[in-house]
């Protein structure tokens, strides 16, 4: 079942259109919201959330209408917004407790959980310091607690590696990673980061202008038709690649002892074919893999 | 021994209760006064604001202390002693006006008050972005600019309930037989009524001026510049009034602007409600007064003023900025 089913979405800011007639299903696990600056992603989130009403279209998120059903589902969603965004006056596990009696947790279990996820998102030992003396990395840290505190079904993550340094970066990859994966959190990452997307991303839906442009597995995006495949060399065999044309093969890419080949058939009579070929020429095969773009090749191919 | 730590730090899910999403600005005002109450200068401040009450009382102790020795005195000096049984400060007492001196006394304390705990409301909340934050949960609009509406009002209602409530007790246990219940009986009810109104005003003043603002200093400031600038045109209309007094009569249009201020509107309210001009404190003799401003008229502005200050807020506050 999608986390979030999007009809023919329309969404204006006065005469400029920001959401064009999207329609997409967005799946369950983490999901990455790709598109370049300006695209539409934060409206997207924003209208999700109830925050804009859309000129015309609709959207279910969580089984649940956005335009009648806005407060319960902010109360089963956490958002962690692309701004530097705290309550002034608070430590942190004040704060992150308060977020959590906002979203409807009695006070006592608020607090509880507060220390728990403080702990988790690693600010366990600075939870006593007042917000406003934390760091970059401390507060994109603790927006993503004041998020998780009530346990969200879906968190809402925009742009959530901004500032962050490379070691903090990874820390909160390996922190979104964590919780998308097996602890019952649907997660939709806003990125134009295509590394960050791809470390802890299923899947992706791309949009530009307002439009979806693509959807789909990382996996299935990255493939490219007709199964090619890389295959590295000990050293470069021209006896190879001959044999590999003998067999009906096409050689894409020819790099010193790095080949791309296409031959017919499917991946595993692909591999058969090519180990035939290497024991006949005498090839030492020190790689093999079916042959896929970087994400970033097909991001740019879906937004071209 | 193993570096790892006892307690298990994974992500836990959490499926226990959530409270349906209602009076969230329950919460919101429940956080503002926990803020509020933090800060020493509330506490300072509000004490201030019960300063003349401590005087009245203490006035009115001695007053009957004294008269009593005096009595005893001049008993035992075979003098002939006053036959008037009451005491001469509480002669002709009016005692509902010793209340609207006290209420109209601390209105200043009352204002800094209002500026300490409301100044920051929104326009902290506008620097820090915390909108975002009270707004992605499932709270409305209506329940932030409520909860801090009532989170701003309830203390200020307090500070000015509290010591009036005990002052009134102080003299219901001394002073019945001085005519203070028999007087008015109806005073208490009308106490009630008058306390809410500066914690009114100024809630309303506060989320909308600092809903203007990303700093709590230029909230307060502005709010300040309101309140002094019409204190000084009221102060300023006063002398006028008296001038004019002397020297072709009064003036009812001068009477009415006299309460054109924030101080002014306040206190004549608060004369409406009493159903009295006032009177100088401690019952000392004068032929000044300043008669309640028109009723209707004056009401209207006020809770004009409140709802202007609230649909100021009301159009500030949203979660996103829209660029039409």
């Amino acid at each position: 079942m999608p986390v979030a089913e999007i009809r023919n979405l329309t969404v204006r800011y006065g005469n400029f259109v920001a959401l064009n007639n999207l329609s997409v299903d967005i799946p369950e696990g983490c999901v990455g919201l790709l598109g370049p600056n300006g695209a539409g992603k934060t409206t997207l989130i924003k209208t999700l959330l109830g925050f804009i009403t859309p000129a015309s279209g609709s959207a279910r998120v969580l089984g649940m209408d956005i335009a009648s059903k806005d407060r319960s589902i902010r109360q089963k969603l956490g958002l962690m917004p692309e701004q530097d965004c705290h309550i002034p006056g608070m430590t942190a596990v004040m704060f992150v407790a308060y977020a959590g009696e906002l979203a409807g947790m009695p006070k006592e279990q608020a607090l509880r959980r507060a220390h728990e996820v403080l702990e988790y998102c690693g600010l366990g030992e600075a939870r006593y310091r007042n917000v406003e003396t934390y760091s970059t990395g401390m507060r994109q840290r603790i927006k993503l607690a004041q998020a998780l505190v009530h346990g969200p079904k879906l968190l809402l993550l925009d742009e959530p590696t901004n500032g962050l340094d490379p070691a903090g970066r990874e820390e909160m990859l390996d922190l979104v990673r964590s919780i998308s994966h097996g602890k019952g959190v649907n997660v939709l990452v806003s990125s134009h980061l295509l590394p960050d997307i791809e470390r802890v991303c299923d899947h992706i839906v791309v949009v530009m202008g307002g439009q979806l442009r693509e959807v789909g597995s990382i996996a299935d995006l990255k493939r490219i038709e007709g199964h090619p495949v890389d295959i590295e060399l000990r050293e470069p065999n021209a006896d190879f690649v001959e044999a590999v044309r003998r067999a009906g093969g096409a050689v894409l890419v020819d790099k010193a002892y790095q080949y791309r080949f296409q031959l017919p058939g499917t991946p595993d009579e692909v591999c058969r074919t090519l180990m035939k070929c290497a024991r006949e020429t005498g090839a030492q095969v020190r790689g093999f893999a079916l042959a896929e773009r970087s994400l970033e090749q097909a991001f740019l191919e879906a937004i071209r | 021994m193993s570096s790892t730590p006892i307690a298990d730090l994974s992500y836990r899910h959490y499926d226990g209760k959530l409270e349906p999403p209602t009076f969230r600005w329950w919460s919101i005002a429940k956080m503002m006064m926990r803020l509020s109450i933090k800060k020493k200068g509330f506490w300072v401040w509000s004490s201030f604001s019960a300063y003349f009450y401590l005087i009245l009382g203490a006035v009115f102790y001695f007053a009957e202390t004294l008269s009593q020795q005096a009595s005893g005195a001049a008993a035992m000096a075979g003098q002939a002693p006053d036959t008037n049984p009451v005491p001469l400060l509480f002669r002709n007492m009016i005692w509902k006006d010793q209340f609207l001196t006290a209420f109209n006394t601390s209105q200043l304390f009352l204002f800094i008050v209002a500026l300490l705990i409301g100044a920051g409301s929104i326009a902290g909340d506008n620097r820090a972005n915390a909108l975002l934050v009270y707004l992605s949960k499932p709270c409305s609009k209506f329940d932030y600019l409520l909860g801090k509406w009532v989170g701003i009002f309830i203390p200020i209602w307090l500070v000015t309930l509290v010591p009036t409530l005990l002052f009134y007790g102080y003299c219901f246990l001394s002073y019945r037989q001085y005519g203070f219940v028999s007087q008015d009986p109806w005073l208490i009810v009308k106490l009630l009524a008058i306390s809410p109104l500066p914690a009114a005003f100024h809630a309303s003043a506060m989320v909308g001026i600092s809903s203007f603002f990303n700093q709590a200093r230029m909230a307060g400031a502005t709010y300040a510049g309101i309140y002094f600038l019409t204190s000084f045109l009221t102060v300023a209309i006063g002398v006028m009034r008296v001038v004019m007094q002397q020297r072709r009569g009064a003036s009812p249009l001068l009477d009415d602007l006299f309460y054109g201020s924030v101080d002014g509107m306040l206190q004549g309210l608060a004369k409406i409600i009493l159903g009295t001009s006032g009177s100088p404190p401690f019952n000392a003799p004068s032929n000044v007064s300043m008669p309640p401003p028109p009723s209707p008229f004056y009401w209207v502005l006020f809770v004009g003023i409140c709802l202007a200050f609230v649909a100021l807020a009301w159009r500030r506050i949203r979660a996103v900025e829209v660029i039409g």
